[in-house]
């Protein structure tokens, strides 16, 4: 029961950081961005860069972070943003854009697996039971993470004009924000936290031109039934994280993998608006 | 410049001759089907590496029969419908002799009708699920019947008497579990659970709870190769699973780049770098001195495909000429001495293989613990002579 609240926990901590790039880009933009599973791979390739260069693999959460950010701004300024008035042509673009990223880490790192080093190693003992050390690091970090884009939605200036363009763009606009900067800087910090994540989960995945892609599904369901607010993400994440594990711990693994696909489906057919309150 | 009538008769018949005997020493073309790109295109350019090693070899020492050979590579995309394309160009246009090739067995499978239709011999030099049987198809690798005995057999003698199962959910996968599955019952082991993820699943969380909840003597996988095996092996290790860890699916050079998260798995094949024979020493020393830098560690999959052009040359040398039915009849017939020992594909279209128990060591390197001599592969095709 304790292992079942454990993985449940981490589980929701783990789809809550690979998602909430996802949701800020959608939130602002209203495009679901699909190179977001390649800004994860981004930060998985970070990450080996990292223990490549022989650094504390910690540095690899940070280092991620700032390229998957410099990614985001290089594709923001030229693919996206020539795509503003087509929002469908620029979900298009994003997908082939995925695909193009993917290759070229191809190119640069070979398509074979890639091992990096992990921060943390082995278990430690937790109400009477022994749990992996990383995945509640995880659980840390996903929390600091939370709250961190809270306050930058909530606690500075750059975030009450995005939370502006979000309720209304168009009233926005005529009251003189400059949406296309909050845009830039919230497509760019959606791909930095993306990349963050890429490098989040690189202990407990391993590193291959498509290792983001996989993410990307459940991501994408997420940011549909969470609406704009962090707080209905993590819900999100809390309840059908949890029922993918009881699902792969009582049914089978192979159900649990399309669980929250199908009751996020379900959970849309029957409120529209999600895990979010209006 | 004026050339009298003899001459210009002698400079034409010289013409002829020469055409006469390129005709006599047309090469021998050898069709190679395997996965550049998809799921194998990791293994696959050390495949390609040992073939052109053989031929190479083969070719400095005056070809087979006298004739030259050439090494015909096209890439099936590790998939059903990239190999209908390539054994239909290599068998059709390009007019092959004989395929000899690791491929995955969904590429095998659309194959084999076309080799059929083609009539050319197919010597499959990958490790499968067993049991594919056609009238034109050798296999010199190992199926499960040779591979899982070592490591189960292992294990019962360390006392084990539970095992917990895991795979992905695909014909590999899910073949060596269930082949694993009736070995361990048939000798008196109990199988404590049996899970499987999708190929491309990344999440072994419910998994690892489950296997740690049963409390197995021993764990055995057999994954899809590459990411799923890095996946969950990374998960097993974080999770603290200490239990003698058995992985069907695990290569050689993976194991080593996995570094401190694969030391003690223990793993079965027929291959091993370190395998200490002046055979196998000379072909890494071969290997080496051929592709310099560029060299891709020879392995199980590589190494049988070597093998098994050695294999087409013996047995068109003992049939005298290229000729399929001939072939066919004579491949059953040689054994060829290569870097595993002496292969013979002398059961039902299947060969004896001597099978290796390996450990990752801390280092990176695989220490043979057990060698079993000439593991035989088992009734594989009862139908076929």
């Amino acid at each position: 029961m304790i292992a079942l609240l454990l993985d449940t926990v981490t589980t929701a901590a783990i789809l809550f950081a690979v998602c909430a790039g996802l949701l800020l880009v959608f939130g602002v933009m209203k495009i679901i961005n699909f190179a977001h599973g390649a800004f994860l791979t981004v930060g998985g390739y970070s990450a080996l860069a990292v223990t490549q260069l022989g650094l504390n693999p910690w540095w690899s959460l940070a280092f991620a972070f700032v390229i998957g950010g410099l990614c985001g701004m290089l594709v923001e300024r030229l693919v996206v943003r020539p795509l503003y008035a087509r929002p469908l042509d620029a979900i298009l673009a994003t997908w082939g854009l995925g695909i193009i990223i993917g290759q070229i880490i191809t190119l640069v790192f070979g398509r074979d697996v890639k091992f990096v080093e992990s921060p943390l190693s082995g278990t430690v003992g937790l109400l009477g039971t022994t749990y992996s050390q990383y995945r509640l690091a995880v659980v840390a970090i996903a929390v600091a993470l939370a709250g961190a884009m809270a306050w930058a939605l909530n606690g500075t200036r750059l975030g009450l004009l995005t939370r502006a363009v979000i309720m209304n763009e168009n009233l926005a606009k005529g009251l003189g924000i400059n949406s296309t900067l909050v845009r830039f800087f919230s497509f760019s910090i959606g791909a930095a936290v993306a990349g963050l994540a890429g490098a989040l989960i690189t202990p407990l995945s391993s590193v291959d031109p498509n290792m983001g892609v996989p993410w990307l599904i459940n991501a994408f369901m997420l940011a549909m039934v969470s609406g704009m607010s962090l707080i209905s993400l993590a819900a999100a994440c809390l309840v059908l994280g949890g029922l993918q594990v009881v699902v792969s711990t009582y049914g089978n693994p192979i159900l649990g993998g399309l669980t929250i696909v199908l009751v996020a489906a379900l959970v849309l057919r029957i409120r529209p608006q999600g895990f979010a309150r209006e | 410049m004026k050339i009298s009538k003899p001459v210009r008769g002698l400079m034409a018949s010289a013409l002829m001759l020469g055409a006469a005997q390129s005709m006599a020493a047309d090469p021998i073309r050898i069709g190679v089907p395997v996965g550049l790109s998809g799921a194998n295109s990791v293994v696959a350019p050390s495949v390609v590496q040992s073939s052109q090693l053989a031929v190479d070899e083969i070719n400095a020492k005056g070809g087979i029969l006298g004739r030259k050979v050439e090494l015909e590579v096209a890439d099936d995309g590790s998939g059903a419908a990239g190999a209908q394309k390539a054994f239909d160009s290599l068998i059709f246009q390009k007019k092959v002799n004989v395929l000899i090739s690791m491929e995955t067995s969904a590429a095998r499978n659309a194959g084999l009708p076309i080799v059929s239709r083609g009539k050319v011999p197919f010597i499959y030099t990958s490790f499968y699920e067993g049991r594919s049987c056609n009238p034109y198809l050798y296999v010199n690798a190992w199926v499960p019947d040779q591979q899982v005995a070592p490591i189960v057999d292992y294990f019962m003698k360390q006392k084990a008497k539970s095992f917990f199962l895991v795979g992905s959910d695909y014909a590999f996968g899910r073949g060596m579990l269930d082949f694993t599955k009736k070995y361990i019952q048939s000798k008196g082991g109990k199988v404590v659970g049996e899970e499987y993820l999708p190929m491309d699943g990344t999440d072994w969380t419910a998994v690892i709870s489950k296997l740690k909840a049963a409390k197995p003597d021993a764990l055995i996988t057999s994954t899809a190769g590459g990411a799923p095996n890095v996946t969950l092996t990374k998960q097993l290790r974080a999770a603290g699973v200490t239990i003698p860890y058995g992985n069907l699916a695990v290569d050689e050079g993976t194991a080593k780049a996995m570094g401190g998260d694969a030391e003690g798995i223990f793993i079965s094949g027929s291959y091993l770098t370190n395998i200490d024979s002046p055979k196998n020493k000379e072909f890494l020393a071969a290997m080496q001195k051929k592709f310099g830098n560029d060299l891709k560690t020879p392995n199980d999959l590589s190494v049988p495909q070597y093998e098994g052009v050695y294999a087409y040359k013996a047995a068109v040398e003992k049939a005298g000429s290229t000729d399929a039915d001939k072939v066919i009849k004579a491949l059953a017939e040689v054994a060829v001495e290569g870097p595993r020992g002496t292969i013979k594909m002398n059961k039902q279209r299947h060969a004896p293989l001597t099978m290796y128990l390996g450990q990752v060591q801390k280092d990176g390197s695989v220490k043979i613990l057990e060698t079993f001599k000439d593991v035989d592969p088992g009734a594989q095709c009862p139908n076929l002579k």
